[in-house]
């Protein structure tokens, strides 16, 4: 955070003309197609990037909808049928006094995925629009998405197991409903979006607007 | 400043267009969208139809689980229980699938089942761990009624709709034994349910719908009567009893039989109304005079009190029912005599029943009645049975009867003639059965039966037969003591010491043998001849016999003399000692006094024998024969024993004699000897009898 009030002193690798490996790290003069260390292919900083994020998210919250309005399980026992929404799951397991159990579950299956959903439609508006939060701040951010995204699959864990489980035929049965399916698809579009997402984007908007203020300075 | 910079070329590369630019990746959020649309219409277009029903009350509907059964298959789930605006019935909304929705006909039934115990059996046995279930019955429409508004039953239809069978209404005085769901019989099995009674709105009866199910409908036509078959009945009626019993489930539900009691019944429409009996029997005969179609009135009058008779009686012909009575009643006729009452009685007969023709014409029916009547055919009454005054018209073939014919007029029916009958009167005999019991001494039966049991009474209070028992308890107490005494003990003992002795005896007897037996013999001898000569020498010869015999005795002493007596004596001497180890012994000791003294007095006569001559000793003899007279005397009772025994004793001693030598001079006068001894012997015991008879003759010398 030293060099965060002296950003100017810095030369970038892109400002040198030069494209980094996003796998390995090794720098190759820019226009290289290809790493020449490990093969991967060299992408510069494009708009794309951007697209698919959106592309990505739309699509995770389209079935994220239906992973809420959905029963997730389908619990028979005795004759009898549940279906259970998650949210329905949840006061259910509030009414029995389980709130620690009922926190997990909201958290898990609620919090956590708005919260990813709107960092990172955050963090893709922040590329083009000036935000008040640091470039730093952003990529902590990041990482914490990219970091929690696979825990968000725990409800989906939870009901496979279950079902795969719970096959006592007339006594209990337990079977996956739509929502299952839709959160799942829901978290790995999350996922996906934040993967798309290309983390150099952050500084490059930070750089870009150095930029600007130092050639205003020099015209100025 | 002035000096102009090149300016940096802005470099950009092409403008590349909006849709190139467009990544694929957009397709991913297309396809969820689409997909989720297409769930989401997926699920709408599978919500159901919400429909409404009314119920009376809806215990155990609850929303969302309560299912909604189409034959037993799911077909919705009620999604809310709220009540009608009214607050008059519960107002259940439910979702049913719309495929069921669009053949859902207005009609359509709904109910709740719920686990029932009934007569009838256990229901819904499976709504105890699922809940409750609402049924839907009904029979699919072809078009879509649009109908989602409907009212529930209270308790399931006896009548599911679409079941295949016919519905008719039964009509009946008493609904008392008729339940709903009660079963319907035809020949025992069952074949339908009736539903809840209900009364007529003018309340003079009670109606009652009855559904017979599709196979057995076909049974049901105009002929067919209902009864109903509660259990079992017993009725004492005109018909005599009657006792009917039924199945135990109909005993526990009651229950109605039906049954085709007459042919050519037309096939019956839905909704026909038939009348209920209360039995079988009044079933069966209802049907009758409704089922005569062509009935031939005939007139009978009797002379007889017709009591017992009722419109309705049957008319038989050789025990069939072949008609009935229709009327009766009494006519007053002028006859000869003046006015008399004539009992008139309209039967009706059934052609069908005689074997003729269903269709025949009345006028041939009557004609054949006509031939009938000329060949006997007459009316009389009967009784119908045993135990009851009921009558019934017979028409008996009666050869014998008074000749007539059928009396055919123009206003009335053809007369039938009838004959009396000798009528079993059951008053009468029971007045005859209870004065024959009033007859009976029943009185002086009763008396001395009381006598009886009073003289046992006395006797059983009498205090010797209360003793008596005692008694003879002591009785049997002191027998027990005798039997158990020593005395009695020892006395098989005893008795088997005297068989011992009595053996040892035999035994001494056998030993001594004959010899024995002959010395005996020689002994009495010796003994009656010292009597005789005892006596002799008493009276002085007075007595004729004694002087014989007393030559006889020298004689044979002479004889003896004779004989070669040294080795007769020796013999005769171990003899007497035989005897005398007989006489020692403790049986012979038995033997009588006199016995023994004459005996002894024999051993002397005998010692004198020895010594010398019987003759020379005569005097001596004769003087120890005077006291032996005496011993003669105590030995009287004896004598004729000894008599005895002396001819015993010489028969014996001849067969031993016999064998001793047959030829031998010895044998031959021992056998003389021994035939004199024994009419000695005979001659003593004549005396001995005259002595008994006159004692003192002995002592008088007469």
């Amino acid at each position: 955070m030293e060099n965060a009030g002296r950003p100017t002193q810095i030369v970038t690798a892109r400002a040198a003309g030069l494209i980094g490996c996003t796998h390995c790290g090794r720098v190759h003069p820019s226009g290289t197609q290809v790493c020449t260390r490990c093969g991967t292919h060299l992408t510069p900083r494009s708009v794309a990037s951007l697209q698919r994020v959106w592309a990505w998210w739309i699509a995770g919250l389209i079935v994220y909808i239906p992973a809420n309005l959905y029963p997730m399980l389908r619990t028979a026992s005795l004759g009898k049928t549940l279906e259970s929404t998650i949210l329905g799951g949840v006061i259910e397991l509030m009414h029995h006094g389980d709130y620690g159990v009922a926190l997990i579950v909201f958290v898990a299956s609620i919090i956590i995925p708005v919260a990813k959903f709107i960092a990172i439609a955050y963090l893709a508006l922040s590329v083009s629009h000036r935000v008040r939060l640091s470039a730093h701040r952003r990529h902590i951010l990041f990482e914490v998405v990219e970091f929690i995204g696979r825990w968000s699959m725990i409800d989906v864990f939870v009901v496979a197991i279950l079902s795969s489980l719970v096959r006592l035929d007339f006594a209990a049965t337990i079977t996956p409903g739509i929502a299952a399916v839709s959160f799942a698809l829901s978290v790995a579009f999350t996922m996906l979006a934040a993967l798309s997402f290309d983390s150099r984007l952050i500084w490059d908007a930070g750089e870009q607007e150095a930029g600007k203020k130092e050639k205003e300075r020099s015209i100025g | 400043m002035d000096e102009p910079q090149i300016a940096e070329p802005l470099i950009e590369g092409p403008k590349q267009s909006f849709w190139r630019n467009l990544s694929f990746v957009w397709l991913v959020p297309l396809a969820a969208l689409a997909v989720t649309l297409f769930i989401a219409w997926q699920s709408w277009a599978e919500r159901g139809q919400l429909i409404e029903i009314l119920f009376e009350n809806a215990a155990g509907v609850t929303a969302d689980e309560t299912m909604i059964r189409y034959r037993d298959v799911n077909v919705g789930v009620v999604e809310s229980v709220s009540f009608s605006d009214d607050l008059t019935s519960v107002l259940v909304r439910a979702r049913i699938e719309r495929a069921v929705a669009k053949a859902l006909p207005s009609d359509a039934e709904f109910w709740v089942v719920r686990p029932e115990v009934t007569a009838s059996g256990i229901t819904g046995l499976s709504t105890v761990l699922s809940g409750v279930y609402i049924q839907a019955a009904f029979d699919p429409s072809e078009i879509e009624t649009g109908a989602t508004r409907f009212t529930g039953l209270d308790t399931p239809p006896l009548v599911l709709p679409g079941m295949k069978g016919t519905k008719v209404t039964l009509r009946t005085a008493d609904g008392g034994q008729l339940t709903a769901g009660a079963p319907i019989y035809y020949q025992g099995i069952e074949v339908g349910k009736i539903e809840a009674p209900r009364l007529l709105d003018s309340g003079t009866g009670v109606v009652v719908d009855a559904f017979i199910t599709a196979p057995h409908d076909k049974r049901l036509t105009t002929a067919t009567r209902f009864w109903q078959t509660s259990g079992f009945s017993v009725n004492i009626g005109p018909g005599g009893l009657d006792l009917s019993i039924g199945s135990v489930a109909g005993l526990l539900r009651g229950g109605i039989s039906f049954d085709t009691v007459f042919s050519g019944g037309q096939p019956v429409t839905e909704g026909l109304v038939f009348d209920l009996y209360e039995s079988e029997e009044e079933a069966r005969s209802s049907v009758f005079k409704e089922a005569i179609e062509n009935p031939v009135d005939l007139t009978v009058e009797f002379e007889q009190s017709v009591a017992g008779l009722t419109v309705g009686s049957p008319v038989v012909y050789k025990g069939v029912k072949i008609g009935a009575v229709s009327t009766l009643g009494a006519f007053i006729e002028e006859g000869e005599d003046g006015q008399i009452v004539v009992l008139r009685a309209t039967i009706s007969i059934d052609p069908s029943r005689l074997g003729l023709d269903p269709d025949t014409p009345a006028a041939q029916t009557i004609a054949f009645f006509a031939d009938a009547v000329t060949n006997g055919l007459r009316a009389r009454l009967i009784s119908q049975s045993i135990f009851s005054r009921s009558l019934a018209v017979e028409l008996a073939e009666l050869p014998d009867a008074e000749p007539a014919a059928l009396g055919i007029f123009a206003a009335t029916a053809p007369l039938l003639p009838s004959v009396t009958s000798n009528l079993p009167d059951p008053g009468a005999t029971a007045e005859g059965l209870m004065k024959r019991v009033n007859d009976l001494p029943v009185e002086e039966l009763m008396e001395q039966a009381i006598a009886t049991l009073a003289s046992i009474e006395s006797l059983a209070g009498d205090e010797n037969l209360r003793a008596a028992p005692d008694a003879f308890v002591g009785l049997m107490d002191d027998a027990r003591a005798m039997i158990g005494g020593p005395d009695a003990q020892a006395l098989p003992g005893e008795l088997r010491q005297a068989v011992a002795e009595l053996r040892g005896v035999a035994e001494d007897l056998r030993t001594a043998e004959a010899v024995t037996k002959l010395v005996t013999a020689l002994e009495d001898a010796s003994e009656a001849a010292t009597s005789v000569t005892d006596v002799a020498g008493a009276f002085d010869e007075k007595i004729a016999g004694v002087p014989d015999l007393i030559d006889g005795l020298n004689q044979l002493t002479e004889k003896a003399n004779s004989l070669e007596l040294e080795q007769f004596l020796t013999m005769a001497t171990q003899l007497l000692d035989g005897a005398d180890k007989l006489i020692d012994q403790e049986s012979t000791r038995k033997l009588p006094e006199s016995l023994t003294g004459a005996l002894d007095e024999a051993r002397t006569a005998l010692a004198e024998l020895r010594e010398g001559g019987a003759v020379e000793n005569t005097n001596a003899t004769l003087a120890s024969a005077r006291s032996a007279a005496e011993a003669v005397e105590a030995a009287v009772a004896d004598l004729p024993q000894i008599a005895e025994r002396i001819d015993g004793l010489v028969s014996e001693a001849e067969g031993v004699l016999a064998g001793y030598g047959q030829n031998s001079r010895f044998n031959r006068d021992t056998l003389d000897t021994l035939r004199e001894l024994r009419s000695a012997a005979e001659a003593l015991s004549s005396l001995a009898r005259a002595l008994e008879r006159n004692p003192n003759s002995l002592l008088f010398g007469r």
